[in-house]
This record gives structure tokens, C-alpha cells and sequence, in this order.
């Protein structure tokens, strides 16, 4: 689509440009970066001289831009490149932001915003208040369509293997949701408690909090969340989905990818059957991880989120081979075996008895053998977590010594320092840079271990460096029993004849889709994978059951269902978090306390869960990285199924013959002034934030002290706090401060008429119709004008400001005067919104870095390029009467250049 | 952390706060300086969390003070 003209910024110049326009049968694009039209009038109480309600002026313009037949309006949206065509023409590159709500759809009903869990300053309160990261701008935003705040993915979420919401749940738990945490988390996870209690947390490693005191306790957070639930819930609160289908699906293992392909397929109404091997379901979670980590019970409460779906599982039944299962009926097959080998040292004497696998080992004790290891020495060879869950079971069993063997130094050791660090504590003795080299016995029994020293050598393809025996260092243990633990391993042989397998033993899938060779077959978590962590194998079962959904509905796996499945906005920036804020309160995370250890071990937990307020202390620690926590709340809430966090930024490229900046102005930053105090202390604040507060739509019940909120009684007014000022590099009056404030004291005087007001000035300015009178009316209303520039302003215990100043009508001393509320009357600056926007031609400014009008006294508007007018406060500091004057002219100055060019065709 | 805490920190923990602010005024409409002093934080802060419960419809005033205070007090479940 092509334009007569273009018009950048939709205050209330643009908007009269924009209108006059369209009004002479021109094709306008408005564009604007915020969600509504109305720029900064509509924020404001009421106008001078008139006292007239800015938004009953503005409101009917701004109707008028949206819904005028010759108007498009693209708002949340931005020009990023204007570059003059051959044709003469201007070729534009508008960017429009997702706003993640189908306007179409949203009424603007608000039910986003009220239960969104984000808190964000309110810009349009100019930070006075809260707003949500689901919003509506303002009351009388034009269009009134929420958008929702995403700058991106949060790390923590960005980096979870199953895509759990960790940012989304955190934001749950701070607000003191926890049933809707849980759900959130059981959206994309049916093991809650499982992973809150031996997740390794990928999640806080990214954590941007950690880059502070110390990463948010995500983990525990979950676990939190999970035993709440349960308490309350010892069967799920749902049952067999109202969705049924007739594909029967077989799940070859129960463990976290096994039960949560069966989870998401059984939502879809698939009717799942899960094999598995062992006695109990649960795979490693029950055989392998050791119960004073995570419970049983747990393990059975979150796999009756899955059997609560229907699915069956079938235990004690191993399937060696895949046909059978497909005469069986079963249409899709998804193989999550897992990692239930282990690989043999190769050495002598390793068939003994009394030495076993850690697998076997860990197995046996989670499956209820009587097992008894009391006063035995017990060596573990290895250095990852299993080892030490071994050597932490047999301390439990009741072994006198249990040492850990690892061949190289503890710095190099894969098992996690914390449970490097519980063994230690538990009495587990380490012998670094050690490994056996042969065992020896009588009789078919174990009875000493012959280990030799190692050294550090070169670093191997892995980049760690390689252990090399020390020659002559050999030595021997006596023992009774030796745990393996040098590595896990899937067993894949029943599988070769049909699926191609690595010469690793993990099934060969394709990564994508986690199909194998036979199109039926899937596989996924560590029998593909190898040994990973829990939260990656719950990741690659709730792939497996999209792709499997897909296959079963003869649908492609490729392209676009593998994009939507993987789609994520890209992960924000953690130092562009960290920049947000000046600076950080300290809130040291929660410590991870354990129950005290007593002589006697045994297997109860031994983490100790966060209390309801450690919980909410924790979770308030979170930054909020991506703004929206994507907690789904909005999209749970919206009666009208508005919200889609999908949504992509667009890119849209169109021609138009001319083009108006109307980009406005940007108001001077107080805290340039630190003598003031504005952003120290609370009762100092800017003209346009006593402006918010005098407006129907104000931030607070009334006009109130930010400090205490209490009505205050005597405020001061300085006057120009950053124009005229050359110690801030501006000599520039804004003309219009002089004129708002007047405004304000006569607003402040209607709304509180016990309040006194000062207006600190050097000299009033009332040049414009009807100004004079304005100011000599607040005058006579009572207000106190003192001619003195405010050098310093101090705050008082009780909020109270003490203002130090020049008297210069009584003989220039320096006075003091006391004033509950100070309201510094902020100067206008220049935009620099314009300026960069041209490619092949240059937006001059004036010393001011407004934008220059070449001929402003014979032709207003026109800039340095040619078909390119500045309209209102873009090209100076203009009140709104001359604003819609100036945009007038400039609407006028297009439109003939859009006929010149016409013409000359 | 010393001196003025960053509005964006203060803002945010209007989530956490909340529950404990409405949990003070179940006991009787309160001022901002009362709450303040009833969970032990900064008037300015308690400021922020108030008028933000207040747009969001957990609070609303019930009177004023002579001292020129608003009381606040919670606003029932079904209102709002």
C-alpha cells in the first residue's frame, strides 16, 4: 500500500496533521511507538488558558485519526529507515511490534492487566505507579487494546530442556499463587515434585540474579509448589481426557521421558500402554536416585499425574522386540529405555563377588532389598553424582569407611560441588587422583582393591587433562565390597535388528523429531541422549509426543511443526537486565539448609523444603528478565481468547510522497539538577508528574505527597528547572512551564483550597492570548510568586522539603522556606526520535537539536529535505495552541508538495 | 544498600507485599504511614504498593484523617 503522506508521532500535531490531510482527501500512515495515539496531551489535567479538559479536547482527535477513512494508523510500531526512491518517492521501513494480543479479538476489557503477575513502573504515570507487563497505556487509549511487555525469553526459561516456565512460576509463587504454579509447571512437566527435588537446574545457572547475591532457588521454589499441591491433592484433579482417539501408542520405560511421552500423548486422548522392565515404575527416579534425595512416595504421587490420564503401565514386562508391539496394534512406538548399563573397568578381579555396578548397587536398595553393608569398608570408583549417591547409600547401610577412588583431582570431578561437599560432610573419604588397577580375593570374594596414584597430564580431545599413572605408586585397600561407577550405558542390543544403533549403544533418532529409521518408532531422553539430566529426558518426552500426535495425524514432521514446537522469543540480554536499574537492594538467597546429621544416617530427606515465606522471599528476588513471565495467567483469563504469545514482530514496506515529523519533545531529566533532589527525595516531583496527579485518570485517589501520602498543604513551584539554563547545557525557554504552572496553582487551588502555593521564578512569561490574565488570576487566587532561583533543596525526617533562595525582590538574601511538596517545572528538550531515520539525505536541527526549519519566518515546516515538514513541538518548544497551528501549516506544506510532484509527472 | 532504592526494584515487589498489606488492614482501615509501620517498611515504598493495589482494585479509601491522611482498607473479594 502506498501513501500520499507519512506522519511519524501521533500527538497532537501529528494528529492534526494527520487529519488535515485526510480531511483534502489525502492517504495518510500514522505511525506511532506507543500503543495509543495522543502523545503527551492526552496525559495532561486540563489546558491553559482555557482550563479546559485535555482529554475531552483530545479524546474526539484521537477517535478521528483511528477510525478517518483516509488514515491508517499503525501504532506500537516504529520507522526504522526512510531513503528517497529514483521515482522521487520515499521508500519506508515500519516496524511493528508484537503486542501478543489479536486486536481483533480483545475488548479491552482489562482481565489481562488485573490478574497479570508483573509489576513494571507505569510510564504513562510517568513512574508514580504500578503498571502490569499486560497493559492498556491509558483509560482513554485510542485503540484501547491491551499489548503485553515481552523484551524476550527469561534465561531461566530460555535455557529449560522441557521449556518449563521457570520465570512464569517464580512470578506465580511471589504473588502467593501456588496452585497456579503448579499448573503452570504441569503444562509442560507431569513430575513437579520429582524435578523440584533432583533437578540440577539448568535454570539457575542462567539465573541473572546470580550475577548479584547469588541465583534465585528455582529448583526448591518448584519443589515448594509441588507439596503444597499435594497436600491438598493426593489424586490429580483431572481425569481420562474428554478427547478420545482410537491410535494406541506403546511407551518402551517409565522413566522421566517414558511417563512424560505418555503424559502429553494421553492429553491428546491417546489411549497409552508404558512397559517396564523393573518391579516399580519410574525408571531412574525410583532405581537409581537414592530416596533421601527424592522420596517414593513423590515419585508415585507425580506418576499418578500421568495414570490419571488413563495410561496403563505395565511392569515387569521387557520388550526386546519392537515388531510385537506393532502386531500388538500399537501404531507409534517411543523407546525411552534409558541408561540402565554400566561399563565394565576392564580389569582384573572385577567379577568377584563383592564388586557391583553402581546401578545394580542403587537398584537393589531403592527396590527394598535388605541390604546391609554394616561395618564394611566400601570403595566407589568414579566422580560423577552416582558414585557419590553410592557412597552416600553405604554410609547409610551402615559402612564403617567408604571411600571414593577418582583418577583425577576434585576441580575435575563431574558430580555437583554440593554433593561433593554432603559426602565430605557425611564422613565419605576421597582419594583423588587414585584409580584401582586390579582387585583380589579368595574364594570368588572381594577382599582388596590395588589402586595406583595418578598424575595430571596433557588434556585429552575433551580439554580436560588426561590422569597418568605415577609409576611405583601402587598400593592396596582391604575391602569388602567396590562400587563402579566410571559411566552408564543404554542396553540397545534387543533393538539393532530393527533400529540403527551408535557405536555408543544410544539409538540414532532424528534430533528434530526424535523419529528413528522406522518411521513408527521414536526414542528419546538418555537412551539417546546418554546419561543427561532428568529435566532433559522430560524434555525430549513431551517432543516425542508432539511429533508422535503429528505422525499419527499424517502430518509432516518438518518444517513448520518443528518451528512452532521449538519457537521461543530470543533469550534477553542479562546485562541489558542488569543496566534497568541504578541499583540493587542485597536479598541474599534463602541458605540450602539440610537436617542435621546425626551418627546414625538414614534415608530421610535430607533438604529441607522452603517455608511458604522463604518461598515468596525467593521468588521476589526475580528481575523479571523478559518483562511478561509467561505464566499463561492472561491467557487463562482473557474472555475473549485474545492473547497469542506467538506473535512476531512484522516488517512492512511502503511508499509515500511526503513525509511529517511530528515526533514531539522529550522533557528535561530532572535528577540533571541533583541540588533539587528530584529521585532522592520522594516529596520532590516534575510539572508532568503533578500533572498526572491533577488529571481524571490521576495515579492516586488525589493530589498526594508520593512520600507518605498525605494531601499536602504547601507547595512550592520552581520554575525552570533545566531551560534557561546554561549549567545544563540548555539556554533554551521552553515557554511553557511558566504557563502550566500557573495552571497547576490554580488547579491545585480548586482541588485543595486549604493548600498554599509559591511559584519560584526569575521572570514570568504569559506572551500568548489570554496568558497574562491567567497568571494574574492564580495570583489572585492566592498564589505566592518569589522571584528567586532555588539554589539548593534539602528533605526533612518527616518528608518535608527546605528550599534555599535568593530573595532578589528584598535585597537578594538568601532565604529559606519550608514546603511539604516541591514541583520542579521541568523544561522541554528536543526529540531525538528524527534525526537518524533519513539514509540518503540529512534532517538538519538547530542549535537546540530541534528540527530546523530552513524558511520558518515565509514557509514553516519545511526542512532540509525536500517533501520531508516538521510538524507541533518536533521543531521547538510550542504550546498546544501553536502545535496545532504549526501542524496545520505543515499539512498544508505536504499536501502542496504532493501536488507539486503531481504535477511535474 | 544505602539511600534510595531503584523505583523499577520497589515496583516489582508490590506482588510479594501485597498479601502482607491486606493481611494488616483485615485488622482496620490504616494510613500509608500506618501500614508502613505495621510491616516495618518505608512510607515512600508502602506509597507505591497501596496506589498500585489501589489501580488494581485491592484497596480503596474509607475516610481521611485530620492530619490529612487517607485510610485505606481492603476491598472485598466480590467487588471487585
Amino acid at each position: 500500500m502506498n501513501y500520499d503522506v507519512l506522519v511519524i508521532g501521533s500527538g497532537i500535531g501529528g494528529m492534526e496533521s494527520a487529519l488535515k490531510l485526510g480531511d483534502m482527501g489525502y492517504k495518510v500512515l500514522v505511525v506511532e511507538k506507543e500503543a495509543s495515539v495522543g502523545g503527551k496531551m492526552i496525559l495532561l489535567s486540563k489546558v491553559f488558558p482555557t482550563l479546559d479538559c485535555a482529554s475531552c479536547i483530545s479524546t474526539p482527535k484521537m477517535a478521528s485519526t483511528i477510525h478517518h477513512p483516509n488514515i491508517d494508523v499503525m501504532t506500537y510500531s516504529e520507522v526504522k529507515e526512510i531513503k528517497r526512491n529514483k521515482a522521487g518517492k520515499f521508500e519506508v521501513t515500519v516496524l511493528k511490534k508484537p503486542t501478543f494480543i489479536n486486536e481483533n479479538l480483545c475488548t479491552g476489557c482489562r482481565e489481562c492487566e488485573m490478574n497479570c503477575n508483573v509489576a513494571v513502573p507505569d510510564q504513562f504515570n510517568f513512574d508514580m505507579v504500578a503498571r502490569r507487563a499486560a497493559y492498556i497505556a491509558f483509560p482513554q487509549s485510542v485503540p484501547k487494546k491491551a499489548v503485553i511487555e515481552r523484551e524476550g525469553t527469561s534465561p531461566c526459561t530460555y535455557t529449560c530442556p522441557a521449556g518449563i516456565k521457570a520465570h512464569g512460576y517464580t512470578a506465580l509463587v511471589r504473588g502467593g499463587k501456588y496452585e497456579e504454579a503448579f499448573n503452570l509447571v504441569l503444562e509442560n512437566a507431569p513430575l513437579v515434585g520429582s524435578l523440584g527435588r533432583a533437578c540440577y537446574a539448568p535454570c539457575e545457572g542462567e539465573c541473572a540474579r546470580g550475577r548479584l547475591e547469588g541465583p534465585i532457588s528455582i529448583r526448591r521454589i518448584k519443589r515448594f509448589v509441588a507439596d503444597e499441591y499435594y497436600k491438598d491433592h493426593v489424586q490429580p484433579a483431572y481425569g481420562v481426557s474428554e478427547e478420545r482417539k482410537d491410535k494406541k501408542v506403546a511407551v518402551v520405560g517409565s522413566g522421566p521421558a517414558g511417563l512424560t511421552a505418555a503424559f502429553f500423548l494421553a492429553r491428546k486422548g491417546y489411549p497409552v500402554t508404558i512397559f517396564e522392565a523393573a518391579s516399580e515404575p519410574g525408571g531412574m527416579l525410583r532405581t537409581a536416585i537414592p530416596s533421601y534425595r527424592l522420596p517414593k512416595d513423590v515419585v508415585d504421587r507425580d506418576i499418578r499425574n500421568v495414570t490419571a490420564l488413563g495410561v496403563e503401565i505395565k511392569t515387569g514386562v521387557r520388550i526386546d522386540d519392537l515388531n510385537e508391539l506393532k502386531d500388538q496394534g500399537y501404531e507409534a512406538i517411543f523407546v525411552a529405555s534409558g541408561t540402565h548399563g554400566t561399563r565394565k573397568m576392564e580389569i582384573e578381579g572385577e567379577n568377584l563377588g563383592g564388586v557391583i555396578s553402581c546401578i545394580d548397587f542403587l537398584r537393589e536398595v531403592n527396590l527394598g532389598k535388605d541390604v546391609s553393608l554394616k561395618d564394611k569398608t566400601v570403595v566407589v570408583v568414579g566422580g560423577g553424582n552416582v558414585a557419590i549417591d553410592s557412597a552416600r547409600v553405604a554410609v547409610r547401610l551402615g559402612a564403617k569407611k567408604v571411600i571414593v577412588q577418582y583418577r583425577r583431582s576434585r576441580a575435575e570431578m563431574p558430580a555437583h560441588d554440593w554433593e561433593i561437599q554432603a559426602a565430605e560432610d557425611e564422613g565419605i573419604e576421597f582419594e583423588y587422583l587414585s584409580t584401582p588397577v586390579k582387585y583380589t580375593g579368595s574364594g570368588g570374594i572381594l577382599a582388596q582393591v590395588e589402586s595406583i596414584k595418578m598424575e595430571l597430564g596433557e588434556p585429552d580431545a575433551g580439554g580436560r587433562r588426561k590422569p597418568v599413572p605415577v609409576k611405583g605408586s601402587e598400593y592396596r585397600t582391604e575391602v569388602d565390597m567396590v562400587i563402579t561407577a566410571i559411566g552408564l550405558e543404554p542396553e540397545t542390543k534387543a533393538f539393532q535388528k530393527l533400529l540403527q544403533v551408535n557405536s555408543n549403544e544410544t539409538l540414532v533418532v532424528n534430533p528434530e523429531t526424535l523419529q528413528t529409521s522406522v518411521p513408527h518408532v521414536f526414542a528419546g531422553g538418555d537412551v539417546v541422549t546418554g546419561p543427561s539430566m532428568i529435566v532433559e529426558a522430560v524434555g525430549q518426552g513431551r517432543k516425542a509426543a508432539f511429533f508422535i500426535d503429528c505422525f499419527l495425524n499424517d502430518e509432516s514432521l518438518e518444517g513448520v511443526h518443528a518451528r512452532e514446537y521449538e519457537y521461543k522469543m530470543p533469550v534477553v540480554d542479562k546485562d541489558k537486565v542488569i543496566a534497568r536499574q541504578q541499583n540493587y537492594r542485597k536479598l541474599i538467597p534463602v541458605a540450602n539448609n539440610k537436617t542435621l546429621l546425626s551418627k546414625d544416617l538414614d534415608f530421610t530427606e535430607t533438604e529441607l523444603p522452603l517455608t511458604e515465606e522463604e518461598a515468596r522471599y525467593s521468588a521476589g528476588r526475580c528481575l523479571d528478565c523478559g518483562v511478561c513471565s509467561e505464566c499463561q495467567t492472561c491467557v487463562h483469563t482473557c474472555p475473549a481468547k485474545a492473547i497469542d504469545l506467538s506473535m512476531k514482530e512484522e516488517k512492512k514496506v511502503v511508499e509515500v510522497g511526503s513525509v511529517i515529523v511530528s515526533t514531539g519533545f522529550n522533557l528535561f531529566p530532572a535528577k540533571l539538577k541533583p541540588q533539587y533532589g528530584y529521585g532522592k527525595y520522594k516529596n520532590v516531583i516534575t510539572g508532568m508528574q503533578m500533572d498526572r496527579l491533577l488529571s481524571p485518570t490521576r495515579p492516586y485517589n488525589t493530589v498526594l505527597r508520593p512520600h507518605d501520602g498525605k494531601v499536602p498543604e504547601n507547595i512550592a513551584y520552581v520554575l525552570c528547572t533545566g531551560s534557561r539554563d546554561q549549567a545544563v547545557n540548555n539556554s533554551l525557554c521552553s515557554g511553557v512551564c511558566c504557563m502550566y504552572s500557573v495552571k497547576q496553582n490554580q488547579l491545585i487551588m480548586g482541588a485543595l483550597p486549604l493548600a498554599d502555593v509559591t511559584v519560584y521564578y526569575i521572570d514570568v512569561r504569559a506572551f500568548g492570548k489570554g496568558y497574562e490574565e491567567f497568571y494574574q488570576q492564580a495570583k489572585d487566587m492566592g498564589a505566592n510568586f518569589v522571584k528567586g532561583r532555588i539554589a539548593g533543596i534539602r528533605e526533612k525526617d518527616d518528608g518535608n522539603l527546605t528550599l534555599f533562595y535568593e530573595d532578589i525582590n528584598n535585597g537578594g538574601k538568601v532565604m529559606e522556606a519550608e514546603h511539604d511538596l516541591v514541583v520542579l517545572s521541568v523544561g522541554l528538550l528536543a526529540s531525538p526520535d528524527a534525526k537518524n531515520l533519513f539514509q540518503n539525505a540529512s534532517l538538519e536541527t538547530d542549535e537546540h537539536f530541534f528540527v530546523k526549519e530552513i524558511d520558518e519566518d515565509i514557509s514553516p515546516a519545511r526542512t532540509s529535505i525536500e517533501g520531508v515538514f516538521v510538524a507541533g513541538a518536533a521543531s521547538g518548544a510550542k504550546d498546544i495552541p501553536d502545535s496545532i497551528l504549526h501542524a496545520g501549516a505543515a499539512a498544508a506544506q505536504a499536501a502542496a508538495y504532493v501536488e507539486r510532484t503531481r504535477m511535474k509527472k | 544498600m544505602d539511600g534510595i532504592r531503584d523505583v523499577r526494584e520497589i515496583i516489582r515487589e508490590e506482588m510479594v507485599m501485597r498479601d502482607r498489606i491486606l493481611e494488616v488492614l483485615q485488622e482496620g482501615s490504616k494510613t500509608v504511614p500506618e501500614i508502613a509501620d505495621a510491616i516495618e517498611y518505608p512510607s515512600p515504598e508502602v506509597m507505591y504498593w497501596v496506589m498500585g493495589m489501589r489501580k488494581y482494585g485491592y484497596v480503596t479509601e474509607d475516610g481521611q484523617t485530620d492530619e490529612g491522611y487517607f485510610l485505606y482498607r481492603p476491598v472485598k473479594e466480590e467487588a471487585k
